[in-house]
């Protein structure tokens, strides 16, 4: 049960971290794209 | 490591997980950057907009009885909490000192700036007595005083940012750091400190930007719409005060102090911490430290690390803006956007110690009529109580949530002024802020993740 609580908890602290996570991945993704487009 | 660092928090009863809070906040981030794209097409904060309070009130706020008033307040201040440091109990929570300079300076002045402007330079007890000095020097001596040396322009902030990593090392590193002995001789060595400096460069050079806290206040009250320019009180926009910044050597630095020492506040007493500085520290142990010099060395990498890491993160915004195009250099849009780190530091300060201002706050009512702790009562207030009923949990939790938000819109909002200024094209202006939005949703995550580890 520790190992699941102690999982649970490092879990809570990711999930704070879950909005700026996705929304960098978003903006390297979209950069990525329009460097394509500009070179294709 | 101070005992009162922070206020005391129940657990709270929430209807949603605290980390679903976080979620909501970046949404309203990421709604008021489309607001803010769509409703905002000009740059409106550089534009100068300061009238003066009306009736010659603002020339009478702002006039030499009114300065010679607050800086003598200042002065016994000062003079107080030097004395009743060396003089009185040294037990933290019952002498005027520490509660004095952790609590009603350090945090109460934030506030009061913000609403009233940049009311600390009037009380600045450093500024008055070298007013006072230089007055007095000019009427004794029979010839001209010398000129002051400049101030070097590669200074810039750096003094300031040294003396808040110094007072931040002095609340959250030193072991005794509260006890009121240290606080009034670490009073006394950067009162020494200043006096030279104002010597050596003129007094108001320092006070603009070398002075610790004069900056540092002084970045605060730019938010607020109350300013004072060539002797008199006006008003002026909020927020206008910080576009009229003008960043120089060390303002990053500056900021990522203010916002790093908050960081490290709140991430030690978070499990991330104690899980590592146990290791940290027996390194240290190991290397033949003494127990004590052990742990105050690790909480100095902890507090060095948190600075570092805030620095690193608003860089990154910096690269990644300038990824976008526009040819400007990462130096120039760093400097360009600091100012919209000031009301994110007031935010994570406003937060993290609303409620230690709340409660030990109110023990200067008990600690003015005992500034020693001997048993007298001055102002016949020595038995009043704190009222930890002023705020539950619940509330503090909400407004901790309210007061990140609202310090990171007001950031979002300078940022995309500062860019509609900087870039001749609106849209490749508001494309470089993406980078500034991911900066601004890491840091209300940061912020309110920091503020679970307390509440827990």
């Amino acid at each position: 049960m520790t190992s699941f609580a102690h999982a649970g908890h490092w879990l809570t602290t990711v999930a704070y971290f879950v909005p700026v996570v996705a929304f960098l991945v978003w903006l390297v993704i979209t950069q990525i794209k329009e460097r394509r487009r500009s070179r294709g | 490591m101070t005992l009162i660092a922070h206020g005391l928090v129940g657990r709270s009863d929430l209807p949603i997980p605290e980390w679903l809070f976080g979620w909501a906040a970046a949404m309203v981030l990421v709604v008021s950057f489309v607001a803010l794209a769509v409703l905002w097409p000009e740059p409106r904060l550089e534009r100068e907009r300061w009238r003066p309070l009306p009736g010659g009130l603002g020339r009478v706020l702002a006039g030499r009885p009114v300065q010679i008033a607050c800086g003598a307040i200042g002065v016994f201040l000062l003079g107080v909490v030097i004395y009743a440091g060396l003089r009185g109990t040294q037990s933290p929570t019952a002498n005027f000192t520490p509660t004095f300079v952790y609590v009603i300076f350090w945090l109460a002045l934030v506030p009061v700036s913000l609403l009233f402007g940049d009311v600390f330079r009037a009380f600045n007890p450093w500024r008055a007595i070298g007013r006072a000095v230089g007055w007095l020097a000019g009427r004794i001596s029979r010839s001209d005083l010398p000129a002051p040396l400049s101030y070097p322009a590669g200074f810039g902030h750096w003094p300031a940012a040294a003396g808040i990593f110094a007072f931040a090392v002095m609340e959250l590193v030193v072991s005794d750091g509260d006890k009121p002995e240290n606080v009034a001789i670490a009073a006394l060595v950067y009162s020494a400190l200043t006096f030279v400096a104002m010597a050596l460069y003129g007094v108001e050079s320092w006070i603009a930007r070398g002075e610790a806290f004069s900056v540092y206040f002084n970045l605060i009250s730019r938010l607020s719409p109350v300013e004072t320019r060539d002797g008199v009180v006006g008003l002026r926009r909020p927020l206008a005060g910080l576009a009229a910044l003008e960043p120089v050597s060390g303002t990053v630095a500056l900021l990522a102090v203010m916002i790093g020492s908050v960081t490290f506040d709140g991430a030690s007493v978070g499990s991330l911490w104690t899980g590592i500085a146990p290791d940290i520290a027996g390194f240290f142990a190991d290397a033949g430290l003494s127990p004590q010099r052990a742990l105050e060395l690790t909480f100095l990498v902890g507090l060095i690390g948190a600075i570092l890491l805030v620095y690193a993160f608003y860089q990154l915004g910096v690269v990644g803006a300038r990824s976008v195009g526009g040819g400007f250099s990462t130096g120039r849009l760093a400097r360009a956007f600091v100012h919209s780190l000031v009301p994110i530091a007031v935010a994570y300060v406003a937060a993290h110690y609303l409620t230690l201002l709340l409660f030990q706050g109110q023990s200067i009512a008990f600690l003015a009529s005992d500034p020693l702790g001997d048993g007298s009562d001055l102002f016949g207030t020595a038995d009043s109580q704190i009222d930890y009923s002023l705020l539950g949990a619940n509330a503090t939790w909400y407004c901790w949530v309210g007061l990140v938000v609202a310090g990171h819109v007001a950031a979002l909002t300078l940022a995309h002024d500062r860019a509609l200024a900087l870039y001749d094209d609106a849209k490749l202006a508001v494309r470089s802020q993406y980078w500034m939005l991911a900066v601004m949703v890491g840091f209300t995550s940061l912020a309110l993740w920091l503020l679970s580890q307390v509440n827990s």
